[in-house]
């Protein structure tokens, strides 16, 4: 059992700052040699989780949720109402999404998804977070200069459209629905879900017309 | 704690390497770290234990060194403080426990096996708690003005400031207790802040920023 000591766990990390190898791949593999030599962990379930976060959860469930929303107002209406039940319709509820809410773009507003104090992210829908989410540049930046962030990313925000940012401070979870692009009226949902970026459930990303 | 993870706000990180080719892990060891995460277990530690004792790494390490990589530091010093592993055995880099381990490794997952208990990673961190809400959608709040020693998610940008709340989420675990092993719960609010409140270059801006907060991180506007 911890003994939730913090001043305990500072002196662990003094330690370990200057005895674990200097390379981060040798620091991991030292980490599992332990586990697995205490019994604690089994190289095979982790070679599992890296396969389905590989092969079988990632941004795809996410885009399959927006393009249904696109198609069917009802499940829209449902997702933007309670977002758990709604992506549990299509068995993508999981890891970090119990508490997920939806928020939606539209003309008047953008919506981008941060969190300053970690690096929280919808894994079940959105699977592994990218680099750039996860880097102080982004995690510092997001809440105070949006659209300067947007800019980076090639994203230009009228002056008339408003940005809400949403800082993942609590264990709910935040995918943004983007806009369905003009033109796509005659597409199915499996064509609008090769349309939809990962960075356009983020935020990071906005106009989907011009993929 | 008012540790370097505190990134909200803070300015001097340079522009944002945007680049990222899709992939889920770009290095072996990325890969190896997100397993172990998702499939060791150790008995009475919170999400917010965890949390905080990223919080503590070295500022030199937690900015300096990959992000996995900080995970797999977490690990080793989540298992050291409870005992389940020493420094002397991270220094060896085997166990030296006798007898060594008990039973042997856990039965290995399949891959349907994993996404079922990926599934079972769908934690609710809410409960049906008596007290009512003391505040309510539309109304002006202000925040606390001070954090603490120990874990808290109210960060430093957001502190002393107006914001109004935005909606209700019921009570959800008090992550501040929750990081010391006492489950707790408060209700939470959506709290929105307008960018002007919070940023002197932000004046005239009509952006918003939207926080999670806790009912105890908030209080009368004019108090």
């Amino acid at each position: 059992m911890p003994d939730f000591n913090a001043k305990k766990v500072a002196e662990i990390h003094q330690h370990l700052h200057s005895h674990l190898p200097s390379e981060s791949a040798l620091r991991v593999k030292a980490l599992e040699t332990l586990l697995v030599d205490k019994g604690l962990v089994n190289p095979q379930t982790i070679d599992a989780w890296i396969e389905a976060y590989t092969e079988e959860i990632g941004p795809k469930r996410g885009a399959r949720v927006v393009a249904k929303a696109w198609c069917d107002a009802d499940f829209k209406h449902r997702l933007l109402q309670d977002a758990p039940a709604a992506i549990d319709e299509l068995d993508y509820l999981g890891k970090a999404t119990a508490h997920l809410k939806v928020v939606e773009n539209t003309e008047q507003v953008h919506n981008l998804v941060v969190c300053t104090l970690c690096s929280c992210y919808p894994f079940s829908i959105l699977g592994i977070a990218p680099a750039w989410y996860k880097a102080a540049a982004y995690r510092s930046r997001a809440v105070r200069d949006p659209r300067g962030v947007l800019a980076e990313f090639g994203v230009d925000i009228d002056a008339d459209v408003e940005i809400r940012v949403w800082d993942s401070t609590a264990e709910l979870r935040y995918l943004v629905l983007p806009q369905r692009p003009a033109g796509t009226e005659n597409m199915s949902e499996d064509e609008l879900a090769g349309l939809v970026t990962r960075n356009s459930m983020i935020g990071t990303d906005r106009d989907l017309s011009k993929a | 704690m008012d540790g370097i993870h505190d990134l909200g706000g803070k300015q001097g990180y340079g522009p944002i390497d945007i680049d990222d080719d899709g992939t889920p892990f770009h290095h072996e060891w990325e890969g190896r770290e997100w397993g172990i995460a998702q499939c060791a277990r150790t008995p009475g530690i919170t999400i917010d234990w965890w949390r905080h004792c990223r919080e503590l790494i070295l500022p030199i390490d937690y900015l300096g060194r990959p992000y996995f990589d900080s995970w797999a530091q977490t690990d080793f010093s989540t298992y050291i403080e409870a005992g389940w592993m020493s420094l002397d055995e991270v220094d060896a880099g085997k166990s030296l426990a006798d007898p060594p381990a008990s039973g042997g490794p856990p039965p290995a997952m399949t891959l349907q096996q994993v996404l079922e208990e990926d599934r079972a990673h769908a934690h609710r961190y809410d409960a049906e708690i008596e007290a009512l809400p003391d505040y309510s959608v539309g109304q002006q709040i202000r925040t606390v003005k001070l954090g603490h020693v120990g874990h808290t998610r109210l960060p430093q940008y957001a502190r002393g400031r107006l914001g109004t709340i935005h909606a209700y989420h019921g009570a959800h675990v008090f992550p501040d207790l929750s990081a010391k092993g006492e489950e707790t719960y408060q209700p939470l609010y959506s709290v929105m802040f307008e960018a002007a409140e919070l940023w002197p270059e932000a004046q005239y801006s009509k952006d918003k920023v939207y926080l999670d907060l806790w009912e105890s991180y908030l209080m009368e506007p004019r108090a």
